[in-house]
């Protein structure tokens, strides 16, 4: 190649290329922005799961052998996951794409039961052909959980009615109504079982299955949408008008959007994809519609919408994580005999600490001392506060003990002594006396002393509590010493 | 050279020395490059500079709520290392902040004595045990009541002595803007400071309360206090400093002292150009109407009438100032201009068509430009890009929309007309797919006037336009109004700054009580006349010039 024909390559694409959004996206994974949320999801999960290995530690199962089932669950059974999933990033969507325009979508299980409910009877009721009959039960039901969104979304738009409240009573009223409708008019002749049921839906409306016995072919659906939410948000002028709603409702009025008209679309919308995500179950899974046959997946999409940080990918990208969560978790209760509900536990506290930066910064806005501490100091004020916190939870964890035992002045004596220092360390923690940490050191060494009476004469529970609280304790106290070696190094404390 | 002179000083004389002070922010901004300041003890210190100067970054490190990443700083002599503001408040330094850091629903005690209360505590309990120690009850002092009417009687006794007048009592919320303030001032006084930095004191007040303010300013002085006075605009610190410093991009420019220098010297520092104060203005012969108002009748937000009839008009070339203090009116007879607000009666004409009532978008498309009085609150979608920000309110429109029934963005056109418009109005971005909360308040302004302008309108309303600007910024605006009157088009230009409205406009209709209450040509009237029209007060013999 000669040096001319290497600098025309060079400034062509300079002067006349456009930059196409994979360039954009390019430049954007390189920004600390664009990082920084994905960074603190993934210390959310981390942070999770160490608490709640500490809840399964107490309830007297095994952590490790949990996690190692969890995740060999989650790993092996791809098609599984997904087939959790499904649902779930359709319902993600919904609260995602209502939250851009500034809605809170807190009603969409009933959005989900509405479009269940409407593909069902068209499932059952009308004989269509192959590949349309199902294509007609989905679009059906978008629509009926569309009309159940556009309805609060009407009323937020032009009464003022606030979403959360209309969208929430509204979905007790659907789901309400379409379990009259299985009980009453539409339910299967000649049924015999307890729960209302509608007659099974024709095969030629079946989603059939991708692979194995789970996965229909609904992800694949659920996938396409979060193309078309992402395209809608980022790429038509309808989406640019409702995240400007959604930021600024003066600005975007100013300019000459209808906030009212975007805010009740959004929620239409909104409402369309949490009914797809009843319509593809009933199609796909259940075959039928059962009285109360959500797993709740409308609340659950609050949850991946959290994670995701209201965004398409990053929702997607959560509903799988939530999914395999799932999956893993069967495999979990089957072979660690942990109860599923954990995986709830689990799902639970991931939402908690991703949205604990947010409520914090809230806090410190409405003037919550602490909270304007922990936003400016984060390094100091976290081991302070858990330091408190673990006072706290000493307290009443070892009058509990005492009382509860009864079993000789040993036992009693040593867990009222645990009680006492601990409320000692939790009111020098409070007044940010700058002996706390070593307060707080007794407490770690008492319980460990605790710990060890306790487990030559008893074990159980209260020995693992004891074990648990010291470690913890200890954790939090070499966290507290390097934060005092620092500020006596800052000449803030003294030694 | 004043900068010379101030060196040579004794350190002992100083109240305050920057020695060196350097200053990077995370993502790469010089905030200040290597500052040396020097504050002589029971002066007052001018710190002038436009918007992002570096003047609030380097009064945050002498406060001690940033830190340094390079420098000296002495206090009273004695050299100190910052590491929080307590470290600033225990050597006397007291700062009043923009933006004030109070907390509404408490009173103004409770704001006083707010991070205090454990040492009322104390001193209550010492008053009751005899004078003995209650620095070893630690913990127990979190939940003893605090003593809140030794410190009112202090508030009171401190707001006295410097001519303030304050109740203790009241709550924060109640209180004016200007009130607020006086209970920051009060705040660093309780705390027995002697060194007082105002951050932009005088942007949130009215012209009386600015006056009121320079009043207990010198009251301080008299007391041999020092005070650092950080501000973007040049006749305060004409008034009050006795020496004035001037930073630009960072560094700085130079210290003068008061009596040799002069504001047009002053503005020459800040921009690093001469400024020109009076714009250029060629006689123009207004055209036919563009915009004609008559009888309207728009109410408030809470359902009162705000504009009460209101008629005139505005002519192509011409720039039509309204002048009057705020609240009179000015901002609903805008939004019933524009469609934000539906006028209860009257009529609205532009260019002969009828849009009294219409939505904003019919207005918009009509020719009707608006640059409105808030940026942040209607002018901008902060957290939108800069390019989504330069193509609102015409993003569904051609070439920006495409696709079936203009329902696409095209975001190649947008970027390009972006990348155009940032270069003409050189808006200072890293990249127009940076988001607008990341300008600086003069360049939100010149994204806001740039799009505006853009649409190529026929009529352009410009409400308060430079509003919370630096000396540069406002002179670009004013350029940007003049030059589109002599391109034909008919500005309505309403501001509360009257230098402003006298400097630019054709004709000058004031405003007070929701009326017009008088239109003049700037030829035909003065200063005093519009300043008792705006307060309301009827001039016999004025001639209307409808």
């Amino acid at each position: 190649m000669t040096a001319d024909e290497s600098s025309a390559e060079v400034e062509v694409p300079l002067t006349t290329k456009p930059l196409s959004s994979l360039d954009l996206l390019n430049a954007k994974l390189y920004t600390w922005s664009f990082w920084k949320p994905v960074m603190w999801a993934v210390i959310s999960i981390v942070l999770s799961l160490i608490v709640s290995a500490v809840i399964m530690l107490l309830s007297g199962y095994d952590p490790l052998l949990a996690y190692r089932t969890l995740f060999y669950g989650m790993i092996i059974q791809p098609d599984y996951a997904l087939y959790f999933a499904t649902p779930l990033i359709l319902t993600g969507l919904s609260v995602a794409l209502a939250f851009k325009c500034g809605l809170f979508n807190i009603g969409a299980e009933g959005q989900v039961y509405m479009g269940s409910m409407a593909a069902a009877i068209v499932g059952y009721a009308v004989a269509l052909p192959i590949v349309i009959h199902p294509l007609t039960c989905l679009a059906i039901g978008a629509i009926a959980g569309g009309l159940w969104g556009f309805v609060p979304g009407l009323l937020k738009a032009y009464r003022g009615a606030h979403e959360v409240v209309t969208t929430m009573m509204l979905s007790y009223t659907a789901i309400l109504f379409t379990q009259w409708l299985a009980t009453y008019p539409l339910r299967e002749p000649g049924q015999v079982q307890l729960t209302p049921q509608l007659p099974a839906i024709l095969p030629s409306a079946a989603i059939p299955n991708v692979v194995g016995n789970y996965l229909h072919w609904g992800i694949a659906l659920a996938i396409v949408s979060v193309f078309v939410v992402a395209f809608i948000l980022n790429r038509t002028v309808l989406g640019y008008e409702m995240r400007a709603v959604g930021f600024n409702r003066d600005a975007a009025e100013y300019a000459g959007i209808d906030p009212r008209r975007n805010m009740a679309l959004a929620l239409g919308l909104s409402g369309a994809l949490a009914g797809l995500a009843g319509a593809g179950e009933i199609l796909g899974n259940y075959g039928r519609f059962i009285d109360h046959w959500s797993p709740g997946i409308g609340f659950d999409g609050i949850t991946v919408a959290v994670l995701g940080r209201n965004h398409p990918w990053g929702t997607l990208l959560a509903a799988i994580f939530f999914g395999a969560l799932r999956s893993g978790g069967t495999f979990m209760n089957a072979v660690a005999h942990v109860p599923i509900e954990m995986v709830g536990v689990i799902q639970g506290l991931i939402v908690l600490f991703v949205a604990a930066p947010r409520v914090n910064d809230w806090l410190a806005k409405s003037g919550f001392g602490y909270a304007i501490w922990v936003k400016n100091e984060p390094k100091i004020a976290v081991p302070n506060l858990a330091a408190l916190v673990f006072g706290v939870i000493s307290s009443v964890l070892a009058l509990g003990y005492c009382t509860m035992k009864g079993l000789g002045g040993m036992f009693i004596g040593l867990y009222f002594l645990v009680a006492i220092v601990g409320a000692v360390s939790f009111g020098m923690t409070l007044s940010k006396y700058r002996r706390a940490p070593f307060i707080h050191v007794v407490l770690c060494m008492l319980w460990l002393l605790t710990g060890a009476v306790d487990s030559l004469y008893l074990g159980g529970v209260s020995f693992r509590t004891a074990a648990v609280m010291s470690i913890a304790g200890f954790m939090i106290a070499v966290a507290l010493f390097w934060v005092r070696s620092k500020m006596i190094k800052e000449g803030r404390c003294q030694p | 050279m004043a900068e010379s002179s101030v060196s040579l000083d004794t350190t002992s004389r100083n109240a305050v020395e920057l020695i060196g002070i350097c200053k990077t922010f995370p993502g790469g901004v010089h905030a200040n490059k290597n500052i040396t300041l020097r504050i002589r003890e029971g002066e007052v210190h001018g710190l002038l500079g436009e918007n992002g100067a570096g003047k609030t970054t380097l009064m945050n490190i002498l406060y001690g709520l940033l830190t340094k990443d390079a420098g000296r700083i002495i206090i009273k002599g004695e050299e100190v290392e910052l590491q929080s503001p307590q470290d600033a408040i225990v050597r006397g330094v007291g700062m009043v902040h923009q933006h004030f850091k109070l907390i509404p629903p408490l009173t103004v005690a409770e704001n006083v004595v707010l991070g205090l209360e454990p040492i009322l505590v104390s001193t209550k309990m010492e008053s009751h045990l005899g004078g003995w120690s209650v620095k070893s009850v630690g913990v127990l002092s979190q939940i003893l009541p605090v003593d809140l009417s030794a410190a009112e009687k202090r508030i009171v006794a401190i707001a006295e002595e410097n001519g303030m007048n304050i109740d203790p009592k009241s709550k924060v919320m109640d209180l004016s803007v200007g009130q607020q303030q006086r209970v920051e001032v009060i705040k660093t006084l309780y705390r027995a400071a002697d060194i007082l930095i105002l951050d932009e004191p005088t942007s949130v007040l009215t012209p009386q309360e600015v006056d009121e303010l320079f009043v207990t300013l010198s009251k301080f002085k008299e007391q041999g206090k020092t005070i650092v006075l950080i501000t973007h605009k040049l006749r305060e610190p004409m008034i009050l400093c006795d020496r004035i410093s001037v930073l630009r991009d960072g560094e700085l420019v130079g210290t003068v002292n008061r009596e040799d220098t002069s504001p047009e010297q002053l503005a020459r520092m800040m921009v690093g150009r001469s400024v020109s104060f009076t714009v250029e203005k060629p006689p123009k012969e207004p055209g036919s109407k563009v915009l004609s108002v008559t009888d309207l009748v728009v109410y408030n937000a809470q359902g009162l009438v705000a504009v009460k009839g209101v008629s005139f008009d505005v002519h192509e070339g011409e720039i039509l100032g309204i002048a009057g203090v705020e609240g009179n009116g000015q901002t609903e007879l805008v939004e019933g201009i524009v469609g934000l607000r539906k006028p209860k009666n009257g009529q609205v004409l532009v260019n002969g068509k009828d849009l009294t009532g219409k939505s904003p978008r019919k207005v918009r498309n009509a020719g009707v430009s608006h640059i409105p009085e808030d940026r942040h609150k209607k002018g901008l979608v902060l957290p939108f890009t800069i390019q989504e920000n330069l193509v609102l309110g015409r993003h569904a429109d051609v070439p920006f929309a495409t696709g079936p029934r203009r329902m696409l963005l095209n975001l190649q056109e947008s970027r390009r007309v972006s990348k155009d418009l940032v270069q003409t109005y050189s808006i200072k971005v890293s990249d127009v797919s940076s988001s607008a909360q990341t300008l600086s308040g003069g360049n939100q302004q010149k994204v806001v006037v740039a799009r505006e302008l853009a649409a190529q309108p026929k009529l352009l309303i410009a409400a308060q336009p430079t509003r919370g600007l630096d000396v540069g910024a406002t002179e670009f605006i004013h350029q940007v109004l003049v030059g589109m009157r002599n391109a034909g088009l008919g500005v309505l230009l309403v501001s509360a700054e009257l230098d402003e409205i006298v400097n630019l406009s054709d004709r000058i209709a004031v405003m007070f009580g929701g009326k017009i209450v008088a239109i003049r040509k700037p030829s035909d009237t003065t200063v005093e006349e519009l300043g008792l029209l705006m307060a309301g007060h009827e001039v016999a013999g004025g001639s209307d010039e409808r």
